[in-house]
This record gives structure tokens, C-alpha cells and sequence, in this order.
């Protein structure tokens, strides 16, 4: 008895302190979410040094380099160094950033960025970027990727720089020699195995009755970040609203999303069980490069390993530059089936992501890395950021002046062709169902099973799709 | 006569039956486990760099130019800086989680002192559990004393872990004969000298074994330097190799072997001290 009066003191004493201190540092907390946009005064911080966490490709190719090297001259009065932070590309800011271990600025994807400042989470600060010269020339969709509403006010929290879109990779050389007579229909000068996914899977069947170990397309399917388009071609969102980011109505299935299911087992039948997992997006670049595969799709951002591995292959560089094309994703059959032409053909509708900068809230320096993202997304750099990377620019001055694919999927993404990944922290719940779903519709149909034949069959599995993100949000999220 | 013949015969073919089957299946289990490591080896000598370009199995060509790459292209993954990372961190590790280990081992063997016996429980138990299950109060830890990214911070926590394994140490010391720590205290000797002039001499194999098992955990630990290391320059081996691009596996064949190297020419120098302390610690006389 006598001990449980200071036992019981010295509880409350250790449960007051604890609140004391949580509320503590909920208030500073509070105090960093609000005086966010108050950060930016247009007065250049002095001798800072600005971490810079750029993508593995701008600093393999040398960009990042020659983007340092020509902001520390152009800053160089201001004493301002910006340097390579120096981390893996992912690096999750929300991890290492409240203690001081997170780059100053950041580029990664719309998604990863826009998590930071998800429900009550503000890693990233609001960007005053109408004061960004590149502010006029990107347009909306791509600024929308970056965009959050709080308290009925919008925000944008990141630059957008690159369209990541998917596209067909193909071997020019590995074209038959009679295309332009045999696989050229409408005969203007494009095969037609390039511009349609029937000719791609006719053209995949051909390939495959000729060689044993050759293929036409090949890609995994149960990516679901490729595989998400075929859904979306036929009416089916990830989540629905005005925003598209209403969690609560997850729509694969709906309209005729099914359809999509039909086309990706059709793809696996010329395909083999490797594309149940993630082997061929991995060999993809090897056995392209041997000519074991006529195409794939994949994200401009990798065709420099193409180049490198036709390289290793045996081929000059300039012979690999020329015959290693990528183009525009094909269009797909209305119908929903690759036998089926009577219909027409629509263009397919593939999920896109906005790559950009975007700045932490944990900078000692926000308006010395405003300048440093102003001068990363100025015309020139991001033109030379296209020329050495081969990316695709969201500015769209720069866009037009490089031509070619560049205007193309510019205007994909006005045109909404391009589908951006949702700027919230569910997508995450969304890829390992919508993965496995698409892996068994891959083996369903290699194997023979064919548990997924009928459209009612195809309908209730991407059902189960949808409930399953669902549930996986509301109770895991 | 003739019976016991055939009896000997018959142990014979058996005895011979006996061996052959053990060979056998020793043979199977050894391929078994070999070939995962011949593989790794001969793939890290490939000289297309990718394991799509294989004969079935193995590599078409031959050559050195993985492990050149290693070395030499280091602007995205500067392998031989995590190599000296890995090295400091094991050896500054190995050498403090000695001392701790050893000191921990001999004073619980030799002294009585209150809550000994609760000490050793607690270790015990605490023990028992797995390290990565502290990592996030660890990483919080870290952050408070401003050691991430650095790598002290891991010196130090695997070096005060060390000591957390010190029954082994602990029942060897109780194998050396008290009287020999009486012996020397009637002659003058004090604790520290006992310690150090009588004891670790007898204890060699003990610190030996100590000493490698101490190294050989942060050389291949994975998760705490995952978890703590930031910059890619302090980086260490295991880190590294994970955050290799997915085309690069010649390159992560290369350097997984590599880096196997220095740990089995420790093994192969030291291996005799080793066995003798594990039996050493293990029965008590």
C-alpha cells in the first residue's frame, strides 16, 4: 500500500511528460505545415549548400553533372553550391527528411512526390510557380498531377519535367522483308503490326509457328502499371470523381474494362509463362538485343540500356540507334478482341506518370532551391535534359521544338490518351491485386485452364479486382 | 569356418554399402549446396555481363571484365569505396565487440556481485530475440544522437550487441582453473593483471573465435546499414549490391564474390583457433 501512491505519482508524472512532449512536437509539426507557402520571399538564401537528388539516368549520362556545373556558375555570386545528394533515386523523403537526412530538392515521379503531402503529411512545400519561367508552357493536366486542395484551396507541389508514357519498342531490322507489300494495308508507309495490336499479335503468331525460341511482343504481363491501359482503353478508371482520386469507387470493371482482360490473355498465348512474372521485363533488354523478341513496351527512360545492350551484342552504336525504335503504343480493336478488325480500332489509353522537382520542407534554403528548380525546368535544360536522357519534356515550347514522339505524347497527354497515375498515397494499394489478376489471366490462358473464357468470367475476377483494392485502402490505408 | 566367412563377408558388404550410400548421398548434398556458389562464381565471369546470354546454365564466354568493371566504372556504384566502408565497419566492430565480449564473459564467469544472476537471465532472454526487431526504436535512437548516416553509428551498435552473445565466452572462462586466479592474487597480482597476464593468454582460441564472429556479422549484415546508411559513398558491400540496376547482374555476381573472399581467407588462417574455442566453450570440465 505504501508503494502505490508514489507509483502511481510517478506514472502520471512519465504519462504527462509524454503528452508534453508529443504535443510539443505536434505543435512544431503544425507550425512547419502552415508556414509552408510563407517560406518562398524571393530573397536567395547566401552560401548554402542545396542537395540535389536526381534519377540514376541523369547522373549515369552526365546531365546531372552539367545541371550542377552550370547553376553553381550562374549562382556562383549568391556563394550557392548545389550537389549531388548522393542517395538511391527512391529515396523516401518521409523517412530520412524530419531529421535532416533528405535532399533539399527532389525529382521522382507525380505519385511518390505527391505522397508526401497526403492527408495530414506536408514533406514538400507549395510552390509558388506562377513565378517559374517555365509556368506557361506546361499545361494543366501536367500541373493537375501536382496539385492538392486544402481547406477548399489549391495548391501545386511540384515542377513537372518529364511525360513518362509507355511505348512500343521494336526492331526495325527484324521486320520481314515483305512489309510494305504483306503487312502494310492501308498503305501508308507505317507496318501495320506497329500501328495496330491485331498485326502485333497476327505478326507475334507468325514469329512463333517460325522458331521455337523467337518471339514477337513480349512483355510481363502482370505489370500493372503497363497493364493497367488495356483496362482503361474500354472504360476503366482506378478511382473515380472529377479529381480521379476519389478512393471510394475503385472502377477496373467498370463499363467494359473487361475487355482489357480479354486482350491480355490473347497477348500471353504468343507469350510464354515468363510473362506471369517480372523475368521478361528484365531480359527484355538482352534478348531484344539478340532478336529473340521483335518488340515491347516499356518507358522512354530505359532506351539507353537498349543502345548499351545491342552495344554489348555486337552491333555499333549507330546501327542499334537506328534499327531500336520506339514509337506510340498501337491501337487497339473496339471489338475488345485481336481476331476481331470488323469493328474499327481505338487509340489505347495507357497509365502515365509526370516525373518533376518538387522541394523539401525541410530545406534550410527554399527560395535558393526555387532558383535551382527554375533553372533545372528552363528551356535550355530541359532541351538538353531531353537531348542526353531522351525524355520526354512537359514544357511544351521545348516539346515542340525537339518534334517528333516528344509532340506526340505532349499532346497525348492534352488529348487524355495518357491516363496519369493518381496523385495519392492509395495507389499503392492498387498494383499487387490488379498484378495477380492480370499474372492468372496470363496463365489461365498458357496453361490451358481457361477459368477466365467467358466475359462473365472476365467480369467477375476484375470485380474481385476492385473489391480487393478496396478493402486493401479502407482497412489497410 | 565357412559361416564365419560369410559373416565377415557380409559385414564387409555391408560396412562398404554403408559408406558408399553416405558418399553418396554427401556427394548429392554437397552438389546440392556447391552449386548455387559455382554457379555465382562462374557467372561473375561471364564475359556478355547478362545472364540471358547463358548456354543453358552457364556462360558462353569467359573473361575478366566484370570484376574491371567493378573497380574501375565507379561514378554510380563505387564498389571499392564500399568495400573500405565494409572493412572499417567490420574491423572497428570486430575489434570493440571483442573487448566487450570478453570483458562481459570473464567478469560474469569470475566475479559474484548482486543481480548476477538476473543479468545473465535478462541477456539471456533479451537475446533470444531478433535484432531487426528494435530497428525502428533504433533508427529514433540514432536520429537523437545525430549518428545516421554515419558509420560510428553502426560501430557502435553492433559492437554494443556484441556482448549480448557472451555465454559462449563465458563458459570457456569457467573452464580455466580458479586456483590459477588465487595463485597469481597471493603473489600481487591485481584483477586487470590476472585478467590480462594469465587469463587471455590461455583464452587465444576464445578471442580468436570471438574476433571472427564479431567481423562476420557486420560484413554481411544488410538491414541496419540499409536502414542508417544514406549517402551512396557509405554505402556498405551488402547495401550496394542491392541498389545495383537491374541490368547489372555480372556486376553484383562479381562483387558478391568478392567480397567472400577476405572472409574465407580469415577462415582458412584462423580456422583451427576457431574449432578449438567452440569445443572449448562448450563443455564445461
Amino acid at each position: 500500500m505504501k508503494k502505490t501512491l508514489p507509483a502511481l505519482i510517478a506514472h502520471i508524472a512519465v504519462i504527462l511528460a509524454v503528452i508534453i512532449v508529443m504535443g510539443t512536437l505536434g505543435l512544431i509539426a503544425a507550425g512547419v505545415a502552415s508556414e509552408g507557402s510563407e517560406k518562398f520571399t524571393d530573397e536567395i538564401e547566401r552560401n548554402v549548400t542545396l542537395r540535389i537528388l536526381e534519377n540514376d539516368t541523369a547522373k549515369e549520362q552526365g546531365y546531372l553533372k552539367e545541371l550542377l556545373d552550370a547553376f553553381n556558375a550562374e549562382y556562383a555570386e549568391y556563394g550557392i553550391k548545389a550537389v549531388d545528394a548522393n542517395m538511391d533515386q527512391f529515396t523516401d523523403l518521409e523517412t530520412g527528411g524530419p531529421y535532416g537526412y533528405g535532399p533539399d530538392v527532389l525529382y521522382q515521379a507525380n505519385d511518390a512526390i505527391m505522397k508526401y503531402v497526403d492527408g495530414t503529411r506536408k514533406h514538400i512545400l507549395p510552390l509558388p510557380v506562377e513565378q517559374l519561367d517555365c509556368y506557361e508552357h506546361i499545361g494543366k493536366n501536367a500541373w493537375d498531377a501536382y496539385k492538392v486542395t486544402i481547406e477548399n484551396q489549391d495548391f501545386i507541389c511540384g515542377v513537372p519535367v518529364n511525360i513518362q508514357q509507355p511505348l512500343l519498342f521494336y526492331r526495325k531490322d527484324l521486320l520481314p522483308a515483305n512489309w510494305e507489300t504483306e503487312w502494310d494495308d492501308d498503305k501508308n508507309g507505317v507496318p501495320d503490326m506497329i500501328e495496330y495490336w491485331t498485326d502485333l499479335y497476327r505478326y507475334s503468331q507468325t514469329i512463333r509457328a517460325q522458331s521455337a525460341s523467337n518471339y514477337g511482343y513480349m512483355k510481363s504481363l502482370n505489370d500493372g502499371y503497363f497493364a493497367s491501359g488495356y483496362f482503361l482503353s474500354y472504360g476503366g478508371y482506378v478511382f473515380g470523381g472529377e479529381e480521379r482520386n476519389d478512393t471510394s469507387d475503385v472502377g477496373f470493371s467498370k463499363n467494359d474494362g473487361y475487355l482489357g482482360a480479354k486482350i491480355i490473355r490473347q497477348l500471353a498465348s504468343v507469350m510464354n509463362l515468363e510473362c506471369t512474372e517480372d523475368t521478361i521485363t528484365k531480359n527484355s533488354y538482352s534478348r531484344m538485343a539478340q532478336g529473340a523478341y521483335f518488340a515491347t513496351m516499356t518507358t522512354p527512360d530505359v532506351y539507353t540500356m537498349f543502345i548499351k545492350e545491342m552495344v554489348n551484342a555486337g552491333f555499333t552504336e549507330e546501327y542499334a540507334r537506328e534499327n531500336l525504335i520506339m514509337t506510340d503504343v498501337p491501337k487497339l480493336p473496339v471489338s475488345g478482341d485481336l481476331e476481331d478488325e470488323s469493328q474499327g480500332f481505338k487509340d489505347m489509353t495507357v497509365m502515365g506518370g509526370i516525373n518533376g522537382y518538387a522541394i523539401s520542407s525541410y530545406t534550410k534554403a527554399p527560395n535558393a532551391a526555387l532558383a535551382f528548380v527554375n533553372f533545372a525546368t528552363s528551356y535550355k535544360m530541359i532541351n538538353r535534359r531531353a537531348e542526353l536522357l531522351g525524355i520526354s519534356p512537359a514544357r511544351g515550347d521545348s516539346a515542340e521544338a525537339l518534334g517528333g514522339l516528344n509532340a506526340n505524347i505532349n499532346n497525348n497527354l492534352t488529348a487524355g490518351t495518357i491516363y496519369v497515375m493518381p496523385s495519392v498515397r492509395a495507389l499503392g494499394q492498387v498494383w499487387t491485386p490488379l498484378q495477380t489478376y492480370c499474372a492468372i489471366l496470363a496463365d489461365d490462358s498458357l496453361t490451358g485452364k481457361n477459368v477466365y473464357v467467358t466475359d462473365e468470367a472476365l467480369k467477375k475476377g476484375l470485380e474481385n479486382v476492385d473489391n480487393q483494392i478496396y478493402a486493401a485502402i479502407h482497412t489497410l490505408g | 569356418m565357412n559361416q564365419a566367412k560369410v559373416k565377415v563377408a557380409k559385414a564387409k558388404t555391408k560396412k562398404v554399402l554403408n559408406v558408399l550410400i553416405t558418399y553418396c548421398i554427401l556427394i548429392v548434398v554437397a552438389f546440392i549446396f556447391f552449386f548455387p556458389c559455382l554457379w555465382l562464381i562462374l557467372a561473375s565471369f561471364s564475359k556478355s555481363g547478362s545472364i540471358y546470354s547463358f548456354d543453358g546454365f552457364f556462360p558462353v564466354e569467359y573473361g575478366f571484365d566484370s570484376f574491371k568493371t567493378l573497380f574501375t566504372d565507379t561514378v554510380m556504384y563505387n564498389y571499392p569505396q564500399w568495400f573500405l566502408n565494409t572493412l572499417f565497419i567490420a574491423s572497428m566492430s570486430c575489434i570493440l565487440g571483442t573487448i566487450l565480449t570478453i570483458l562481459t564473459a570473464y567478469c560474469m564467469s569470475r566475479f559474484r556481485f548482486k543481480s548476477r544472476k538476473a543479468m545473465m537471465k535478462t541477456t539471456l532472454v533479451l537475446g533470444m530475440f531478433p535484432s531487426f526487431m528494435g530497428t525502428i526504436a533504433v533508427y529514433l535512437i540514432m536520429t537523437q544522437f545525430n549518428l545516421i548516416n554515419q558509420h560510428w553509428g553502426l560501430i557502435l551498435i553492433y559492437s554494443a550487441q556484441a556482448p549480448m552473445g557472451y555465454m559462449v565466452q563465458k563458459g570457456f572462462f569457467d573452464t580455466i582453473p580458479y586456483s590459477i586466479d588465487e595463485a597469481a592474487r597471493i603473489d600481487g597480482a591485481s584483477n586487470f593483471t590476472v585478467f590480462v597476464k594469465f587469463t587471455l593468454p590461455m583464452a587465444k582460441p576464445m578471442l580468436v573465435y570471438t574476433a571472427l564472429t564479431a567481423f562476420t556479422w557486420p560484413w554481411s549484415d544488410f538491414i541496419l546499414p540499409k536502414m542508417l546508411l544514406v549517402d551512396r559513398d557509405l554505402y556498405t558491400v551488402a547495401v550496394g549490391l542491392m541498389s545495383l540496376g537491374e541490368t547489372e547482374f555480372a556486376r553484383f555476381a562479381a562483387g558478391s564474390i568478392f567480397i567472400a573472399i577476405p572472409i574465407i581467407v580469415l577462415y582458412f588462417c584462423l580456422v583451427k583457433y576457431m574449432i578449438n574455442g567452440m569445443a572449448a566453450g562448450a563443455v564445461k570440465e
